[in-house]
């Protein structure tokens, strides 16, 4: 069974049908990209695997479990962590405490309303490693409103990576950002993912990212997939080129 | 925690060197204290401004009343068990209130005092209507213990209650709970992202706020010997919000400070003029635009300073 | 007393309040759709609206003048706080205008009570106003009658500005997109500034009416104010027509509640608030929660 699997997923706002019967599957271990052009319907669907909205028909399991109608906090206790299109961070805190607060989230002791310095220390052993790994460790007191744009980017997938996730989701990672830091935060990322271990889908418009970051691809296009696969063979594909990468490959 | 001593130490010896309407007005500030402390950690840990916190301290003082005229139950037993009351009905409160946020919530929240408000004008037995309850005595303590009764028996007791509930409070803000508040603070929809129930904790603070907002109400109906339908109007609300931003916020100390000025300030005007509340005003608006950090933020950026 | 009769005055009696509030809410609503902020201070100028009247009816001995010249001056006094202090809040968060505007309410409360005493003041009813009528046998005072033709005309009047007029134009533009509106070129400052003053005046004019009938007192304002929020909340902040629908609702409520239950009139109107609040957080035509 696959780690995620949406089944006949459709989501319609009033007549306007956002999502059209998206059949796909995240397998353990792989770096799955759902790209398509603006309006193909890759937002709604993150929100849909995110919990921000509910499915109109069709379900979604992740790890085993049902969670079609589960609120968005209950499939991060599942395992999925998410990125934000716009970068979300809490920026009077340092980035120490953004990391911290993130791997608190899965302490079953999360909750404890006195004490809890063990659920601190734990909490921050996690958030420290996962700060290393996205080499921020030298800006972990600053507060994170005073980061640059890159180093926001990345402490945001330091605070999922903090949760160690089943399921990483990221919206758009390099949205917004300048051409110099896009570039470095692809090394960053693209290091993160060789180092394997993780389980990751992202959505991204822009094709150098997709195509550097992705071991697999899904293309849809007006709310349905019209490709999955490799990313060779996708760009190989004559149905994706004509609808969507055009020149591209 | 040695400043801590100190202070508990100050006010400890405070009723040897005070007369006695000194030492009522002060027994008032720490009711006050401890009313402004409770709101703060709704308004200053979780950024959910209330504006009906009156209700917390009408269910307090109204329950304790209730339990002390009517019932052999300890007065200082009266006065906790009144402030788990006040808390345990915060939880509806909550669980209603919460469904919105922003300037909603602090509607709603207005709103379910004037309700009480309106509910006591009316159920005679329990609240005495427009005329209140009056007569309520200050029955001895466990074991017939009878201190409590006296003016610096009560005060101490007062004392107790404001300093544990200030430990309370402090152990609440920086457990692991207390951090995911201060998530909600800053980003809530980023601290629901991150699995946590944004909103169970959002009600669970308001139950805590209310209990220690209760346990201040249920210190005041002995206090005063009464307790009436003004302890549940907006205008107590928007009171204790005045002394907590003036205070300063998500400090616990400051809104306790806060609470001290304005009695103070209060009855130093009230003896030049009737229209303190004017000056009030005047103050109030100044604390907004000017120092929104309140006074012990004042304080920390002139020791800063120099 | 037959039932069609007591029907048909008890829903005039409960129009003419619906108008008094009407006037509250849609200022109080106008200005959260342009602003973004929550005015505590509404209830305080319509009570300035009943003082003002008083004395403008006590100078010209004209009820009319004094419904003329009292909205200008609440209205004028409104704009001015605006462009004196609340001007320098934007950017803040929301709560700092709705503590600001608190602040205001103590200082106009106390003001009121140095400059006019503690006394409620009585307004008397126009010649041409007072009275009654017998509708269906039943009397009926005129002046409600009045009140209640009152709240249609200023309601249709408000419709056909914020829809004909280019200030009203630019009101509705700037509640969608203030930033748009300013690259085009309009001072949003002043738009504001207008709106706030409008929402005040409406305000006051709500005070001038309802004096007469509930005579001007210190007791006013938090009343009002809190009947206000509780209407618009229940239309929507923001939301014209829900300002419109919220205070016909609670009127009816509080006359028809205030018949049958007299003791639980008060709690129904805070029991349905909650009740859509759970349902629509955002109001019957809010569009956010």
């Amino acid at each position: 069974m696959s780690l995620l699997e949406l089944q006949g997923l459709t989501k319609r706002y009033g007549g306007i049908v956002a999502v059209n019967d998206v059949t796909m599957a995240v397998e353990e271990g792989e770096v799955r990209a759902v790209i398509g052009p603006n309006g193909a319907g890759k937002t709604s669907l993150f929100h849909l695997i995110t919990g921000v909205v509910k499915p109109t028909v069709g379900e979604i399991h992740f790890g085993g479990h049902r969670v079609s109608a589960m609120p968005a906090f209950g499939r991060c206790q599942l395992g999925m962590s998410r990125t934000f299109q716009i970068t979300a961070l809490f920026p009077e805190m340092s980035a120490r405490e953004n990391t911290r607060l993130a791997a608190q989230a899965r302490d079953p002791k999360r909750w404890l309303p006195l004490g809890g310095g063990g659920v601190f220390a734990e909490a921050a052993r996690r958030g420290d490693a996962a700060l290393e790994r996205l080499g921020l460790t030298h800006v972990a007191e600053r507060p994170a409103g005073l980061l640059s744009h890159g180093d926001q980017r990345l402490l945001e997938v330091a605070m999922a990576l903090a949760q160690q996730p089943r399921l990483l989701l990221m919206d758009e990672p390099t949205q917004g950002l300048s051409v110099e830091e896009t570039a470095q935060a692809v090394d960053v990322l693209a290091g993160l993912f060789a180092g394997g271990g993780l389980t990751v889908l992202l959505v991204e418009h822009d094709m150098e990212v997709v195509f550097r970051l992705a071991t697999k691809m899904t293309v849809l296009h007006r709310g349905t997939v019209i490709a999955d696969g490799d990313p060779d063979s996708v760009k190989a594909d004559p149905v994706v080129q004509d609808a969507y990468l055009g020149g591209y490959a | 925690m040695r400043m801590l001593l100190a202070v508990a130490l100050l006010l400890a010896l405070l009723p040897f060197g005070l007369p006695p309407y000194a030492m009522t007005l002060l027994t008032e500030a720490l009711i006050m204290g401890l009313f402004a402390m409770s709101l703060d950690l709704m308004v200053g840990y979780a950024r959910l401004i209330s504006f009906g916190h009156a209700a917390a301290y009408g269910l307090g003082a109204y329950t304790c009343g209730n339990i002390l005229l009517h019932t052999d139950i300890p007065l200082p037993f009266a006065v906790l068990l009144a402030g788990l009351f006040s808390g345990i009905v915060a939880i509806g409160v909550a669980w209603v209130c919460t469904q919105a946020t922003g300037v909603s919530f602090s509607m709603l929240t207005l709103a379910f005092a004037q309700l009480l408000y309106a509910v006591a004008f009316k159920w005679t037995p329990v609240t005495g209507a427009s005329d209140g309850l009056a007569g309520i005595p200050r029955s001895p303590g466990p074991f017939g213990v009878t201190w409590f009764a006296t003016k610096s028996g009560f005060y101490y007791l007062t004392m107790a209650c404001l300093i544990g509930g200030f430990l309370f409070a402090r152990a609440l803000v920086r457990s692991p709970f207390g951090a995911v508040l201060r998530g909600i603070r800053e980003n809530e929809a980023k601290t629901l992202s991150l699995g946590y129930n944004t909103r169970l904790y959002k009600i669970a603070v308001v139950a805590a706020s209310y209990m220690l907002g209760g346990l201040a109400g249920a210190l005041y109906a002995p206090f005063a010997g009464f307790a009436n339908t003004e302890l549940l109007f907006w205008l107590l609300s928007g009171q204790v919000l005045i002394m907590v931003i003036v205070g300063g916020t998500g400090t616990l100390v400051g809104p306790i400070l806060g609470a001290v000025f304005f009695l103070f300030v209060q009855q130093q005007l009230s003896t030049y003029t009737d229209s303190w509340a004017l000056f009030f005003g005047v103050i109030f608006i100044g604390f907004v635009l000017f120092a929104p950090e309140g006074i012990l933020g004042l304080a920390r950026r002139w020791t800063r300073a120099h | 007393m037959d039932v069609s009769a007591f029907l048909v005055t008890q829903s005039l009696n409960a129009l003419s309040q619906a108008a008094l509030l009407f006037f509250l809410g849609c200022g109080l609503t106008l200005i959260f759709g342009i602003m973004r902020i929550v005015n505590f201070a509404h209830g305080a100028f319509f009570m300035l609206g009943a003082y003002v009247g008083w004395s403008a009816v006590g100078l010209t001995g004209s009820f009319w003048a004094a419904l003329l010249f009292a909205p200008i001056l609440v209205g004028g006094f409104g704009a001015a706080f605006e462009m004196g202090l609340l001007r320098r809040l934007y950017g803040r968060d929301g709560h700092a205008f709705l503590m600001v505007t608190f602040g205001l309410t103590l200082i106009m409360g106390e003001a009121i009570r140095l400059i006019w005493g503690v006394n409620a003041l009585q307004v008397e009813i126009p010649k041409l106003l007072s009275g009654i009528v017998f509708i269906l046998d039943e009397p009926f005072p005129i002046y409600r009658l009045f009140l209640a033709g009152a709240g249609i005309v200023v309601a249709i009047g408000i419709w056909q500005f914020l829809e004909r007029t280019r200030l009203g134009l630019l009101i509705r533009a700037t509640s969608q997109n203030a930033e748009m509106v300013h690259a085009l070129g309009t001072d949003v400052r002043l738009v504001r500034s207008a709106v706030f003053g409008i929402g005040c005046g409406l305000a006051g004019i709500g005070g001038v009416l309802a004096a007469p009938m509930v005579t001007a007192s210190l007791g006013m304002a938090p009343n009002a104010v809190i009947d206000t929020f509780v209407i618009v909340i229940i239309g929507g902040m923001g939301s014209f027509l829900g300002s419109m629908i919220g205070a016909v609702l609670v009127a009816f409520v509080q006359v028809f509640g205030s018949y049958f239950f007299p003791d639980f009139a008060m709690s129904f109107m805070y029991l349905i608030m909650a009740t859509i609040l759970v349902f629509r957080p955002g109001g019957l035509l809010g569009k956010e929660a």
